[in-house]
């Protein structure tokens, strides 16, 4: 099955030298990341390697000090509204819901990008407005039931258990209808039986031909999910390829279990040495909150 | 509140309400004076001997009375959330004995004005108080049940024959309602030197109105209402504008009345529309009046009035429009500088905003102000051939001056609670309120945040520039000193007060907010201490507001306001959810529809 699908697969997301300096930092150095159609790209790696900075890039909340990040071929913009509307969504590490807002009012803040009712027709709610509002609650009802929130539209988003808000945050993402989605840790802090089903829904959201892009410490959910898996460590890419080369891989033993030591820092060194060559100028990034 | 619940055995707690019950029987058949007030007999026989004319009870005699003959029923009635009921009670008297007190007090030289002097007695206010507080003792002992909830199903019919039972309830709801308002407006008739007693008045009546609300709300009455309004939603608007419009015909039909409800109306606009702002959009403005200045300034030029610079005579709905469109342009201007920057940082431009619109009015920069000098001589609005300064007979009543100010404003009122509903329950609203609860995540749905936030800027400015139209028209004069920061605060106190995001809550917030001063005129310096006080007590027992969002309402759920412990917040919220689920099973259909 997976074989027919990489014999068709065409390249959806491509990043190619992503940079980023914070001040003096160098967060990310020269990552490359390329996602084909309709597969799902693991992301692990130690807390720090920059994981979540490469979504932030990605996702247009980020500037990368250098290198782009191109959806389909198109140089995305660095504007987080832009790039959603071009077809990237994400979840957060730390949910971020609407927390007073209803379940479905979150998944149709989703839908915001995919509806056109300008101010006017809100104003007024004529038969157009309606037609669409009604679409809107359509599919929020059908995104809540492929994620298994149905029946819960009306409860208040703060008041979900912890596993439905991740679950909830997927439903909003898909419902910007992206071609990619980002899932930063979506398994943080859950129990085996909702890891699996959280896995069992990432495939099902892969089946309907979206290509996902996944953060996770637990490797094990990874190697099982994954159709390739890239390794994070110190800012810089250290292993890619399929789940079992990159189990393999000796490197990645070391970068987890921190031995042998030297070997590890040997490669610190070298990331630090590419980082040092580059202009240590501030990104503009200010306003970030890393 | 929280140390008096359990603070008695509960073998006591149905003693205690009673005696607290009578109590109030007996404070109110006392005398509550020992002698004649420096202003004159204070009002409603002050100084009436026991059964002396039980009959004439009046005022707040009257009202305590009624609370003792309630909280004795309530307490050997079977009644549902006998606690809250009782409790309820026992506040609305002790308010009502500690107001009357004070004031016999300040204004009787003392404390012997409320006890005994020159051989005369006068407990009634002190049997009043301690009975207040033995009732709520006693209410604190009694398990605290859950507000019942009653079925919309109105006594159990179904189909046309429940609907029609639905709008009836509805019906004397919402003339009940009207009744309160006006007794509520009129209560210790109208402040300042000629009647000392407004104020005191007043406030007691509030104590009488919120004792019997919160005893309606621990009923489940209030809730059973809101619920079966939300049902027969289009019903219940037309019945309300109906209300609305039929407030002339009361007691409150006088012209001073009218007058003050033409102004809160105005007032109530304006926050509706700062309610889209902050309420909706979480965006801080604190230089909003600054937008109705502006729609009363482009107003007063347009209306013809000699003083004015520009000194156009334009029928009044074109210059009302482009009052409001000025507004509205100012407000997308203020608003664009302000995206940049967040928070308090925004409370300081919009501040300084309004600072601005100040000091430009007062000296006149422009001549489009009349600086100092104002502009007066704005002619009253006049349509159909009637200038709206004088009375009109309607219905074969003659209805006194002001009055079509007051519909005029009743209309714009009603207009722009739609705009706003609307605007809430769409795309835009979402937008706004998703940007109120978590920029980057707003940002990250793709939701063009800077022109979400010029849009709520645009709009909350175009309805309170509408509303400045209206204002320089009843009032006559743009004068830079109706819009100073301080009338900023205070609306923002009041969609605070009344509970961010709501419409009820603005129109609430606004009334008491803008009646309050009115009927505190003879504290004279006291006023704005009292006024202050009072925002703080309400700030701290009812943070939500006092009509809160749905969502608001969760979020505070019980706390505080019902002196509950976390955990009995999180249980009962759970139990509030199993009995949600469980009702959404019993009535699906009912639920979707009313689910926003």
């Amino acid at each position: 099955m997976s074989a027919a699908r990489h014999s068709m697969s065409e390249t959806v997301l491509e990043a190619s030298g992503v940079t980023m300096i914070f001040g003096g930092l160098t967060a990310l150095n020269d990552v490359s990341l390329s996602l084909d159609e309709g597969r799902i790209v693991g992301l692990i790696g130690p807390n720090g390697a920059g994981k979540t900075t490469l979504f932030n890039c990605l996702t247009g909340l980020y500037t990368p000090t250098r290198g782009a990040v191109r959806l389909r071929g198109k140089e995305l913009p660095h504007d987080p509204a832009k790039v959603t509307t071009a077809g990237i969504a994400r979840t957060f590490q730390n949910i971020r819901l609407f927390p007073n807002m209803t379940v479905q009012e979150n998944v149709l803040v989703g839908r915001h990008i995919r509806m056109r009712q300008g101010p006017i027709a809100s104003l007024f709610h004529g038969p157009v407005f309606r037609r669409g509002e009604k679409a809107a609650r359509q599919k929020s009802a059908e995104l809540l039931e492929f994620v298994g929130l149905s029946g819960l539209d009306d409860e208040v988003a703060r008041n979900l258990p912890y596993g439905d808000q991740r679950r909830l945050e997927i439903a909003r993402a898909l419902a910007t209808e992206p071609d990619v989605l980002l899932l930063d840790e979506p398994t943080a802090g859950m129990n085996p039986q909702e890891t699996e089903a959280a896995r069992q829904l990432i495939f099902r959201i892969r089946d309907t031909g979206v290509s996902v892009v996944v953060i996770e410490h637990d490797t094990k959910f990874i190697f099982g999910l994954c159709d390739s898996v890239s390794v994070l460590v110190q800012g810089a890419v250290l292993v890619e390829g399929s789940p079992e080369t990159v189990r393999d891989d000796p490197r990645v033993i070391e970068a987890y279990l921190g031995k042998p030591r030297e070997e590890v820092e040997a490669s610190i060194t070298e990331a630090a040495a590419a980082g040092g060559v580059v202009d240590h100028r501030d990104a503009g990034t200010g306003e970030v909150d890393a | 509140m929280t140390k008096l619940t359990g603070f008695l055995p509960p073998a006591l707690a149905r003693p205690f309400a009673a005696l607290g019950g009578v109590l109030f029987l007996i404070g109110a058949m006392l005398p509550w004076a020992t002698f004649l007030l420096n202003d004159g007999p204070y009002p409603d026989k002050a100084t009436l001997q026991f059964f002396d004319a039980p009959l004439e009870l009046t005022g707040y005699r009257w009202n305590l009375l009624l609370f003792g003959v309630f909280a004795l029923i309530a307490t050997f009635a079977p009644t549902p959330a006998k606690a809250r009921v009782l409790r309820a009670f026992g506040w609305g008297g002790l308010v009502i004995s500690a107001i009357t007190a004070i004031f016999i007090v300040g204004k009787g030289g003392g404390l012997g004005a409320i006890t005994s002097a020159d051989g005369n007695v006068a407990f009634g206010s002190i049997v009043g108080i301690i009975g207040g507080i033995v009732l709520i003792l006693g209410a604190g002992a009694m398990p605290l049940d859950d507000v019942p909830h009653w079925s919309t199903k109105v006594f159990g019919l179904d189909g046309w024959a429940g609907r029609l039972a639905a709008w009836a309830v509805l019906l004397v709801a919402f003339a009940a309602m009207l009744y309160l308002v006006s007794l509520t407006l009129t209560a210790g008739g109208i402040g300042g030197a000629a009647f000392p007693y407004a104020g005191p008045i007043f406030l007691a009546f509030l104590g009488f109105a919120g004792g019997l609300l919160g005893a309606l709300h621990g009923l489940g009455i209030t809730g059973w209402i809101a619920r079966l309004s939300e049902l027969h939603r289009a019903f219940s608007i037309v019945v309300l504008l109906l209300c609305a419009l039929a407030l002339p015909f009361t007691d409150a039909g006088s012209q001073y009345w009218m007058q003050v409800a033409a102004t809160i109306g105005v007032y109530a606009a304006t926050a509706i529309g700062l309610n889209i702002v902050v309420g909706l959009a979480g965006l801080l403005d604190l230089g909003y009046v600054a937008f109705l200045g502006i729609g009363a300034f482009v107003a007063a030029n347009l209306s013809g009035a000699v003083a004015s610079t520009v000194g156009w005579n334009l029928p009044f709905p074109l210059a009302a429009l482009i009052s409001a469109a000025v507004a509205g342009i100012f407000g997308a201007i203020v608003g664009s500088p302000t995206l940049r920057v967040r928070g308090d940082y925004l409370a300081i431009v919009t501040l300084a905003f309004g600072e601005i619109f100040y000091r430009t009015a007062q000296n006149d920069i422009g001549n489009l102000t009349g600086g100092a000098s104002a502009i007066p001589g704005i002619p009253p609005i006049s349509m159909f051939g009637t200038a709206f300064n004088e009375s009109v007979t309607l219905l074969g009543t003659e209805l006194p001056i002001g009055v079509l100010y007051y519909f005029l404003i009743v209309l714009v009122v009603a207009a722009v609670m739609a705009v706003f509903a609307n605007l809430k329950n769409s795309r835009i609203g979402r937008a706004w309120i998703a940007i109120r609860e978590d920029e980057d995540a707003a940002r990250a749905m793709g939701i063009a945040t800077g022109r979400a936030k010029i849009l709520a800027f645009l709009v909350g400015a175009t309805l309170a520039g509408l509303a400045g139209a209206i204002f320089v028209h009843k009032l006559g004069t743009a004068s830079y000193d109706s819009f100073k920061f301080l009338e900023s605060v205070t609306l923002l106190a009041a969609v605070i007060l009344g509970g961010m995001g709501t419409i009820p809550g603005a129109v609430l917030g606004a009334s008491l907010l803008f009646v309050l001063p009115e009927k505190l005129r003879e504290f004279e310096d006291y006023r704005l201490l009292v006024f202050g006080l009072a925002l703080i007590f309400i700030m701290r027992f009812r943070p939500q507001g006092l009509v809160p969002d749905r969502v608001r309402r969760a979020e505070f759920a019980g706390e505080t306001a019902e002196g509950k412990s976390i955990e009995e917040i999180q249980e009962q919220a759970v139990l509030e959810q199993e009995a949600e689920l469980e009702r959404e099973h019993e009535a699906p259909a009912t639920a979707k529809e009313t689910g926003r």
